[in-house]
């Protein structure tokens, strides 16, 4: 029984750091957007302007939660549980401490890249059950993306398995060396674009293209639900930022005890401003380049890495 | 009955209910969910049983690839102003007799197969499949790998037939 209440417990942990990271992620995202572009954010609420997220919040509670009149009533509904929920379990499987990982499983890696793979079917079926044009395109945009960012994120981890030998996160800690960041950079190259891009931010946010498709697939969505969508998005990106902190940059290895896990979250943050600073730094793609970047580019990438990695460990 | 017995018969319940919403939703889109929740549940068996590489991959390949690929194909059907596409023949009785058929097809293979206790010749974690793989069991999975990169080869010869 104390593993499904250790389970319940860890399931909570992660839909609160979720929605505090989502909480800081709006404001953090607001305010670097608009020091890049010349613009201070927002100011007006509490500090920094740190309490406008909580208004927001509070905002999005209390708005009529709208199901249009043509939409698939059931699907509709259940469709922003089914993006949000893989992305907290993918929180379980990363190492956040000496020896510690909530759900310490032998296919830890597998399972990363596995489970947030289920959400492409919530972003279909929202944007199935939306019974609206602009979401039917947003949902098979975001399929079509998603499937194909999947396989270069995927090749991109598999060096850290070649190196240790395992894919226990916790094995791979304890094999870790300083020189894999060097070794394993073109790896992260690829990880940090295609998590980008399997997150559905920009310059990769064509499934929601404000702009032509007014917001994709979650279009008609509104209140809490249109919320669970945006606390996916950053629930998504965090895990990626905190995966890549950890495997790619050694995580809480460089410090002892609980100063490593501050680093952790440190270069976990600095790791998620960079994505935002790539949003709101690049124009959004063409589809026919994204998928080009996807296939011909990144793939290679991944792959020459691989050989890499083949090539060096025999001398190792 | 112990906290085991009732995770099995949980899973049990979510996929028979998930094969019976497949099989009797008229609406496709609906069916494609039933399918989801089955798959869903068959990978919770196989976590159930030890076999946690292979709940994963079932999680990775089925539920993030094929089911994905069905329901982009069901989105990409023409649909009527008022509804999703439905299915309207049927069928029935050669359907169950298909259905029928296979299942004591299948049932009189596994009857001979299946240890008589589960724990024998399970291979469950990576490192053990890793061991068979590269192991006694070599020339399958390479004969595996040559016969994925033929069908591979087919569908672009296939595709690609047109441009030329």
């Amino acid at each position: 029984m104390s593993g499904l209440a250790w389970g319940a417990l860890y399931g909570l942990a992660a839909g609160l750091v979720i929605a505090i990271a989502a909480l800081i992620g709006v404001w953090g995202e607001r305010k670097v957007a608009g020091r890049i572009q010349m613009r201070i954010g927002p100011q007006e609420l509490g500090p920094f302007g740190l309490l406008q997220t909580l208004a927001d919040t509070l905002k999005l509670v209390l708005k009529e939660d709208i199901t249009p009149a043509a939409a698939d009533v059931r699907i509709f509904r259940i469709a922003p549980l089914i993006v949000f929920a893989p992305i907290a379990m993918s929180f379980v499987i990363i190492p956040y401490a000496s020896g510690f990982a909530p759900l310490d499983t032998s296919v830890g890696i597998l399972f990363f890249m596995a489970v947030p793979a289920i959400s492409v079917i919530g972003v279909l079926l929202a944007g199935w059950s939306s019974r609206n044009t602009y979401a039917t395109i947003g949902g098979l945009r975001a399929a079509a993306q998603m499937i194909s960012y999947e396989l270069p994120r995927t090749l991109s981890i598999l060096p850290f398995v070649l190196l240790a030998g395992s894919m226990r996160p916790l094995d791979i800690m304890d094999e870790w060396r300083w020189w894999w960041i060097p070794l394993t950079f073109i790896a992260f190259i690829v990880y940090f674009i295609s998590s980008i891009a399997e997150v559905n931010r920009g310059p990769f946010d064509l499934p929601e293209a404000e702009s032509e498709l007014v917001a994709g697939y979650f279009a008609d969505y509104s209140g809490i639900r249109w919320a669970i969508f945006m606390m996916a998005e950053y629930g998504g990106m965090v895990a990626a930022a905190l995966f890549g902190a950890v495997f790619w940059f050694g995580g809480y290895l460089h410090l002892p005890g609980a100063l490593g896990v501050i680093m952790l979250i440190a270069v976990a943050t600095l790791l998620a401003v960079a994505m935002i600073w790539v949003k709101w730094t690049f124009p959004r793609m063409r589809p026919d380049q994204l998928m080009g970047t996807a296939w011909k580019v990144l793939t290679p990438m991944a792959l020459l890495q691989l050989v890499i990695v083949g090539v060096v460990i025999p001398w190792l | 009955m112990n906290l085991e017995s009732v995770i099995f018969a949980i899973l049990g319940i979510v996929a028979v209910s998930g094969g019976i919403v497949t099989v009797f939703a008229r609406d496709v889109s609906r069916m494609a969910m039933g399918l989801g929740t089955f798959l869903v549940a068959v990978a919770g068996f196989f976590v159930y049983w030890g076999a946690t590489f292979l709940g994963i991959v079932q999680l990775f390949v089925y539920i993030g690839g094929v089911l994905v690929l069905m329901i982009f194909a069901i989105m990409l059907v023409h649909r009527s102003p008022d509804g999703s596409p439905t299915i309207e023949t049927r069928h029935d009785v050669a359907a169950i007799a298909v259905a029928g058929g296979l299942f004591f097809l299948v049932v009189t293979a596994l009857r001979g197969a299946v240890p008589d206790s589960v724990d024998q010749g399970i291979t469950s974690g990576p490192a053990e499949l890793n061991e068979a793989f590269l192991g006694p069991m070599l020339t399958h999975f390479e004969m595996g790998g040559v016969l994925l990169l033929a069908v591979l080869v087919a569908v672009v010869v296939i595709l690609g037939g047109d441009e030329r």
